[in-house]
């Protein structure tokens, strides 16, 4: 199926690889090594409490003192948030510091960076159990309050996703929240999911929300994505959810048609009803079509879904589950003598290691104690071989951590092409892993446009490597509750140059054009793209 | 998110089985959800010499916890040429494909220990409503009056109702006449015997220490019940419990436990293989000895058969060493020479 130009990494070139590359190879796969790097970093954040902090423990990675290299915050539960400046140098050791950013709340449960005013400065939503707040950035990696001058009501759930588009036409954003259990309900929580809620603009143009509109049912969200499943160029709403607590619920996917009410797609429209411990969401398109993937985490097994019915080119939502067949339902530890499932947590598909094909991240950890599931539960990490199936690396990468993870990023903190990773832990000190790489080749890239949206939400870059063409949806959302928002990574293989170009969130498509492998550039719509060098 | 639990248990319980001579060679496929859990061990020896005695063929699949997996074990065991199935299901709520492609291929499912929504799948597994209704009558023999307290499974497995339902049952007339007051209920979220100790104490509290019995439904909530008993001073008023553990067992020897309800592993696995050697044999699943209907959560009306699983008290719990599911030395831990006859 996949062309041979989506290059098989470096197996030629291994004797000189393993001179200067830690990075080893077997089964013709070259594995990345992750270092971890926690103690050194300055990163120390642990995500506190109890029942109502079961779930959540994300991590919002992006740039904030335009400096180019992401920053963190990361939620902490029951104690307050930390936020972490990148103080790293470029291709150096991770290296942060501790700062007052204005960020510090306590019950964040999850963070999602956005520039919602698209003021070049960007925003950070705290989802928390309690009042949502949106922090409107200053520059400088401070941040105030904003619920008011924005008449965003940040209600009283216990919130655990989020999402968020800019629908036609909009000059601000349209955001989606998900909310768990009623945390009144401690002594019996089952069938108590509180309603999600989708944070439209207000109807009179002004840079202020309206009032939030329930989705309604709502089945305990641990995930939301906006999505442009069906290439429509209007995203809708996947919604990922937790079966523990719902009654009669399933997974749920929202049209959200602009100017009009939301409507659940059901089993008239071929949408199949699937109950799963819903707890993240990633997409890619792996198969190179056109349309996403989507990877759901649950407990024991994960799924892989593939979009099963395209009808005269017209995309009917009807998935079929391929992630036994691709090698990635990873339902139980690879490593260890627990046999029993896995928990699964937030999930990213990037390219760790740069060989053009996108790889598969899991965090995992037990709930708590759950005695019929593992107790010692390793992250994943599912690299993408060339026919496409998935082989877990985890252990020989060197991050296969058994804390209990919760949310986390791949981000590349110190610029060197190379994702690392920051995990968020339930009662154990988040880690950072700095990844060594491999010699594959890559570009970073940041989106921007004129007017409302400036980072281009929606967009979707696609690179051409051969016959095939890589398509990447820009999205903010999903995962478990961690975002992050700045340079998007694509590894080239062997390519020296990436061909690509961006289909902006309206659908208009750039221009196809050729940059430089090992760079960050700057694309700006309708301008010359702009090499970018830290300084 | 915690998942269903599944008592693993036992029983002394036996059916036989209408039907004459039965033919041979046939082959009885059996998928695990997953075969490592060391409880299952048991239950295939069992399933396994009575396929065996049968002159039958035992093939066997492990989903190692993949319900993914468990799909295509099936599949595989169907062109393996299996004449019957026994599925023990990662997911009752994902197996409905195979049990589909079963039942097109004329392959009668016995679905073992965990239900599957299928109208055309057999049902066996132990009598929870009967647990639930031995619990209450152990702990009302000792205690036929006062305060009780209902420590109950977790809320999103459907067993918990069912003991819960079968121990009002046994209780109603007494709670009806007054004689016996009903002051505190709750659901223990994961089955996790600290959640079972955190609402004891509520409990407690709530009614100044005045309880004079305790419903558990299962042996690890009997034992974070026992935990807020001894907290008090309390421990040796009536507990009850099931599962047979090694704890609970060791429990109901030193008096700090009523009742073990035990379900004998050995008699599920023999039931399996009788009924799925009958059904493969053309047996009628409604024809099949002691087969009642079940009207499931989901509304479906199954066929299934309900083994009757052994009250563990003090009197007998020669039964379980005598079983060899705990040694003596195990359960006598602790007890004073002369209290236990079997520790003797």
């Amino acid at each position: 199926m996949r062309s041979s130009l989506l290059l098989r990494p470096f197996t030629v070139a291994l004797v000189l690889l393993a001179i200067s590359h830690p990075s080893y190879a077997e089964d013709d796969i070259t594995i990345p090594h992750f270092i971890e790097e926690t103690a050194a970093s300055g990163i120390d954040s642990i995500y506190e409490g109890e029942w109502e902090f079961m779930v959540g423990g994300g991590v919002a990675t992006f740039d904030c003192n335009a400096d180019g290299f992401p920053d963190a915050l990361l939620a902490g539960g029951a104690s307050p948030a930390r936020f972490f400046r990148n103080v790293s140098a470029q291709g150096g050791p991770l290296r942060f510091v501790a700062q007052e950013s204005g960020l510090e709340l306590e019950a964040v449960s999850g963070a999602y960076p956005l520039d919602i005013d698209s003021d070049g400065n960007r925003d950070v939503v705290l989802l928390r159990v309690g009042e949502n707040v949106l922090m409107r950035g200053l520059g400088g990696c401070r941040f105030e309050r904003a619920n008011e001058a924005w008449g965003f009501d940040g209600g009283d759930a216990w919130s655990t996703a989020f999402a968020a588009t800019w629908e036609r036409g909009a000059a601000f954003p349209t955001l989606a929240i998900g909310n768990y259990i009623d945390r009144a309900q401690e002594a019996f929580p089952w069938g108590s999911c509180t309603d999600n809620w989708l944070h439209r603009p207000a109807s009179d143009g002004e840079p202020r929300f309206a009032e939030p509109l329930p989705l309604r049912p709502s089945y305990c969200a641990l995930s939301m994505l906006f999505t442009d499943w069906n290439r429509s160029s209007t995203p809708d709403l996947r919604v990922s959810n937790d079966r523990e607590y719902y009654k009669g619920g399933q997974e749920q996917l929202w049209r959200i048609p602009p100017d009009e009410a939301p409507v659940l797609y059901g089993e008239k429209d071929g949408w199949k009803r699937l109950l799963i411990w819903g707890m993240g969401i990633a997409s890619y398109d792996l198969d190179f079509d056109g349309y996403p993937e989507y990877f759901l985490t649950s407990m024991a097994d994960n799924k892989l879904q593939t979009l099963a019915s395209v009808d005269a080119g017209k995309p009917q939502p009807v998935y079929a589950d391929i992630a036994f067949a691709k090698g990635a339902t990873a339902h139980r530890p690879y490593i260890g003598d627990d046999v029993k499932p896995s928990t699964a947590w937030h999930t990213q598909f990037e390219d760790v290691d740069n060989d053009g094909l996108v790889d598969l991240f899991i965090a995992k950890g037990n709930v708590a104690e759950m005695p019929d599931f593992a107790a010692e539960d390793p992250n994943n990490l599912l690299l993408q071989q060339a026919d496409g199936r998935f082989k877990e690396v985890g252990d020989k990468a060197g991050m296969g951590s058994t804390a209990i993870s919760r949310g986390a990023a791949l981000a590349d903190f110190n610029l060197d092409g190379q994702l690392d990773l920051l995990v968020v832990n339930r009662w154990k000190p988040a880690q950072l892993w700095r990844n060594e790489g491999t010699e594959g080749n890559w570009v970073g890239l940041e989106l921007r446009q004129a007017g409302p949206n400036r980072e281009a939400i929606g967009s979707w870059i696609e690179t051409r490597r051969g016959d095939k063409i890589m398509r990447r949806e820009i999205s903010v959302g999903g995962g478990h509750a961690s975002g992050h928002l700045g340079w998007w990574h694509l590894g080239l293989g062997a390519d020296r140059q990436a061909e690509l170009r961006v289909v902006w969130p309206d659908g208009e498509a750039g221009a196809w054009q050729r940059v430089e492998s090992g760079r960050f550039h700057i694309i700006e719509r309708g301008r010359p793209t702009v090499v970018w060098n830290p300084s | 998110m915690n998942k269903t639990m599944l008592a693993l248990s036992c029983a002394v319980f036996s059916i036989s089985f209408a039907g004459g001579a039965l033919a041979k060679d046939k082959t009885i496929g059996v998928s695990w959800s997953n075969f490592q859990e060391e409880r299952w061990k048991t239950d295939e020896a069992a399933m396994k010499a009575a396929i065996e005695a049968a002159g039958d063929k035992y093939i066997s699949a492990d989903a190692q916890s993949s319900a993914a997996k468990q799909l295509t074990d099936v599949e595989a065991l169907i062109s393996q040429g299996a004449n019957a199935l026994i599925i023990l299901a990662q997911d009752a709520s994902a197996i409905g494909p195979a049990v589909e492609k079963a039942v097109n291929e004329g392959i009668p499912v016995v679905g073992y220990d965990r239900l599957i929504e299928n109208e055309n799948a057999f049902y066996l597994t132990f009598d929870n409503k009967e647990v639930g209704r031995m619990q209450a009558r152990e702990v009302f023999k000792v205690q036929p009056e006062g305060n009780y307290a209902f420590i109950k499974g977790s809320s999103s497995d459907p067993n918990a109702d069912f003991l819960f339902s079968g121990q009002m049952e046994v209780l109603k007339e007494a709670i009806d006449s007054g004689k016996v007051k009903n002051v505190g209920e709750a659901y223990t979220d994961g089955w996790l015997p600290a959640n079972a100790q955190k609402n004891m104490e509520q409990i407690l509290t709530a009614n100044n220490n005045d309880i004079d019995a305790v419903v558990a439904s299962n042996d690890g909530t009997a034992g974070g019940v026992v935990a807020a008993l001894s907290a008090q001073g309390m421990a040796g008023i009536p507990v009850s419990g099931q599962d047979g553990d090694h704890a609970a067992l060791n429990r109901v020897a030193l008096g700090t436990q009523t009742v073990s309800v035990w379900k004998d592993a050995r008699e599920l696995g023999k039931n399996a293989a009788e009924i799925a050697s009958a059904l493969a044999d053309g047996t009628e699943m409604s024809a099949i000895a002691n087969a009642v209907k079940f009207t499931t959560p989901g509304g479906k009306e199954v066929d299934a058969v309900f083994l009757t699983p052994v009250p563990i008290t003090k009197d007998n719990l020669n039964v379980v060493v005598d079983a060899g599911w705990i040694s003596k030395e195990a359960l006598c831990q602790g007890v004073d020479a002369g209290k236990v006859a079997v520790c003797d």
